[in-house]
């Protein structure tokens, strides 16, 4: 357990200084693709997938199975009669998103725990939710295929967690406090490094790879910048939307990004229309 | 607001035809802005059209080459192939055209303005920018080239994940199995084509009997059999009473005998939409028909005579070259500079596999205008050129005058017929004769060659007219 007592400043510095060397020789413990997503999602692009299959497949996971009817029975989706059964959840959500389901369902459990911080993991999975969501209007806009926009929306910040892990292991082992604050700043530091990581572990598609590692710094991207930018404005729309203390409209507008995605102020709007929806959809998934 | 800048000429629009209109109004010493609402210039054409497509396209041919050499090189295509993979070479391909099209604007002097441009009046534009700040511009000619998009009809869906458009369909990530493409237009044709190649098993569909009507009926018959030769089909005289996605793995798509297609994506391709509608054309008082297009006579000029409309957003053919030339022709007459006749022979190019391409009378309509036209026929198997590719399929129609004398037309399909038909052009606009086909030395071996045995077939039939009618 962290004690109480205030770290000095150089005890901070050599702590960050330790979960560095600990990135850069990769001596991080990254999170295995869940399995039930990783099965979902392979049915997911297999043309002869049908509902009964992919509900046996989630039937064999109580968790996930549990989760799937609260999701078919809730607000956003507005059965007409209780969906009892999982065949008919299958058929009413359709398998994209299950396999978003399945897998938002999946990173709650094993290996993203950071026990002490659910609250703040929470938080980052709603975060990634609404920029997944955020990124498919985005990606409409500008009339290029969603599919891919919403990945990296969904997994740009997939780093964060296992920064978070990292520091707080390191940190509990030197009895260290942390503040949120320097946390926030580790994970904002850190996190697309493992999160290159983390996609090249996994095999993600080269553009959600590319928009994990630049869609802070676009500038630098030398390829697939319009995914980068793309996931640049869901990121601050999904800040805008769950934090907007920390992201006021103003804010939100003043960055040069949606010039350079050529959105112009109508278009903003236009996507700040779509922020109850968005949070609709957060708040189904019921992290 | 400060006052309005002037300028002699304003363009709205930099794809093809405000490019051109802008470039031909500086050449003439003009002082010219030209407002762009996208960052990049070239207009669809760059970046959601002929580029992009015709870069797929190229990759989908080496691809296809690469497989039929497999057999001696072993070579095998990995089976989940990104569609990013095969466009890598677009960023490159669209960003010389975009640095060598900026070269040109800024070596000519006009002004590139990033905005978005309506009218307040007939002469005057106002233009937003991108951070929302107003300027406003007046000119004494205006060339309206907005271009078009592609058109979604009410009752499909089109969701740019599982029911696509032509825009959307190239950052689509996976190859999928199968695709149904909805309309036998030149751009439904194309990417059936491409796909299909690509070993997608794609079913195009559409009203008529057979696509692209308004293409020389042998020539599409080729094009329909290289379809099926990859495993595709085409569905004609169909209609479509249901899309959609069965929330699932696939599009299905309902015809109007009660079959339902199914495949993992959809191309709607039902034709294009003119992008007018934020433009304030009635505060100008331009004309707008019920299609939706700006009517326009034969110098692109709108009901208002100092306003212009070229390119997509008037009348088709919707192709590169006519706006092109549409953008030309505007300013020129505008400046009173002589315009030239060159409209009766611009050139139709279809980047299908195997490509088509046609210039001047094809036979439906030269049989239409004299009552006996002669056609002569060249397939490729006859030429060593096309051997050499591997690529023997293929044909040149050549049409003639009834006397075989004159060149009326010429229609190709196969390798290199989007070339090929331009000599054909040179030939019908300095009135060459028939003749002078077989008088000239090609190089061996060339496709060229397909021109001098088309007309040595042509004079065969005069031979055999002649003789019939001295028996
Ligand atoms: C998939 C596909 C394949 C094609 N293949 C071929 C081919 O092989 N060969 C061929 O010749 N043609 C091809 N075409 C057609 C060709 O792209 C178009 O005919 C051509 O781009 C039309 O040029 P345009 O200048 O009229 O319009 P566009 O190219 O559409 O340009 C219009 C420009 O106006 C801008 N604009 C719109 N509204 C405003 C506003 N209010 N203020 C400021 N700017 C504005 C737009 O951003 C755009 O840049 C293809 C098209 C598609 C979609």
């Amino acid at each position: 357990m962290p004690s109480d007592i205030q770290p000095a400043a150089s005890q901070l510095e050599q702590l960050e200084q330790a979960l560095v060397q600990k990135i850069k020789t990769g001596d991080v413990e990254l999170p295995l693709l869940p399995q039930a997503a990783s099965k979902v999602m392979a049915l997911a692009s297999d043309p002869n997938a049908d509902a009964a299959k992919l509900s046996a497949l989630i039937h064999q996971d109580q968790a996930l199975a549990a989760h799937v009817l609260r999701i078919a029975n809730s607000p956003a989706y507005m059965p007409r009669s209780p969906v009892v059964s999982l065949q008919h959840a299958v058929a009413m959500l359709g398998i994209t998103l299950l396999s978003e389901i399945a897998f938002t369902a999946s990173l709650k459990t094993g290996a993203f725990k950071v026990p002490g911080y659910e609250d703040d993991v929470k938080q980052l999975w709603r975060h990634s939710l609404a920029s997944g969501a955020f990124a498919k209007e985005v990606a409409r806009m500008r009339r290029v295929n969603v599919e891919s926009a919403y990945l990296c929306g969904l997994l740009h910040a997939i780093g964060k967690p296992v920064v978070l892990r990292t520091a707080t292991t390191l940190a509990s082992q030197q009895r260290i406090a942390l503040e949120k604050p320097v946390l926030s700043g580790w994970m904002a530091g850190y996190h697309t490094e493992v999160g290159s990581m983390i996609a090249d572990k996994w095999g993600l598609p080269k553009q959600v790879a590319v928009a994990i590692q630049y869609y802070g710094d676009y500038d630098h991207a030398t390829e697939f910048r319009q995914e980068c930018l793309l996931t640049c404005v869901a990121n601050r729309l999904a800040s805008h939307l769950l934090t907007p203390d920390e992201m006021p409209e103003d804010t939100l507008r003043d960055h040069s990004v949606f010039a350079e995605l050529n959105l112009y102020p109508q278009d903003i709007d236009t996507l700040l229309l779509t922020k109850d929806q968005v949070l609709t959809i957060v708040n189904a998934m019921n992290l | 607001m400060s006052t309005p800048s002037t300028y002699d000429i304003i363009v709205i629009g930099a794809g093809p035809a405000g490019q051109k209109a802008a470039v031909q109004g500086a050449k003439a010493g003009k002082r010219v802005a030209l407002i762009e609402r996208e960052r990049g210039i070239g207009g669809s054409c760059v970046y959601r059209g002929t580029i992009p497509s015709k870069t797929l396209r190229e990759s989908a041919l080496q691809l296809d080459r690469l497989k039929r050499a497999g057999e001696v090189f072993q070579f095998s295509l990995k089976p989940d192939m990104h569609i990013a993979t095969l466009l890598s070479r677009l960023e490159q391909v669209v960003q010389a055209h975009d640095s060598f099209m900026s070269q040109q604007l800024r070596r000519n002097g006009i002004s590139l303005l990033h905005g978005r441009a309506h009218f307040l009046n007939d002469h005057t534009i106002e233009m937003q920018t991108v951070d929302g700040a107003q300027q406003q511009l007046t000119a004494g000619t205006i060339v309206v080239g907005t271009g078009s998009r592609p058109r979604s009809p009410q009752e499909i869906p089109v969701d740019h994940e599982h029911i696509l458009d032509s825009d959307s369909l190239l950052s689509m990530m996976y190859l999928p199995q199968s695709l149904t493409v909805i309309g036998g237009g030149v751009i439904g044709c194309e990417y059936a084509s491409i796909f299909a190649l690509l070993g997608v098993e794609v079913t195009l569909i559409d009203r008529a009997p057979y696509p692209l009507q308004f293409m020389d009926r042998e020539l599409v018959d080729q094009f329909v059999q290289g379809l099926e030769q990859c495993g595709s089909h085409y569905r004609g005289e169909c209609q479509i009473t249901q899309v959609r996605w069965d929330q699932v793995a696939h599009v299905l798509t309902t015809l109007h005998d009660g079959t339902v297609v199914k495949s993992e994506k959809m191309l709607v391709a039902l034709g294009r939409q003119a992008n007018i509608e934020d433009l304030g054309l009635e505060a100008a008082g331009v004309t707008v028909s019920d299609k939706g297009l700006i009517p326009v006579n034969q110098y692109c000029q709108t009901n208002i005579e100092h306003i212009y409309a070229v390119g997509d957003m008037v009348s088709g053919p919707a192709l590169a070259s006519k706006a092109m030339e549409q953008g030309r022709r505007a300013v020129r007459h505008a400046l009173n500079l002589p315009v030239g006749d060159a409209a009766s022979t611009i050139p139709l190019g279809i980047y299908t596999i195997p490509e088509m391409a046609s210039i001047g009378l094809d036979e439906k309509s030269a049989r239409e205008r004299y009552k006996d036209p002669l056609i002569g026929r060249a397939k490729f198997e006859e030429v060593a050129r096309a051997q050499i590719s591997g690529a023997s399929h293929g044909l040149l129609k050549m049409v003639a005058d009834p006397d075989g004398d004159r060149l009326l037309g010429v229609q190709i399909v196969g390798d290199s017929a989007t070339e090929l038909v331009h000599l054909g052009q040179l030939a019908l606009q300095s009135s060459a004769t028939v003749e002078s086909f077989i008088d000239n030395v090609f190089n061996f071996p060339t496709y060229a060659e397909t021109y001098r045995i088309a007309a040595l077939d042509i004079l065969g039939q005069v031979a055999k007219r002649r003789a019939a009618k001295a028996a």
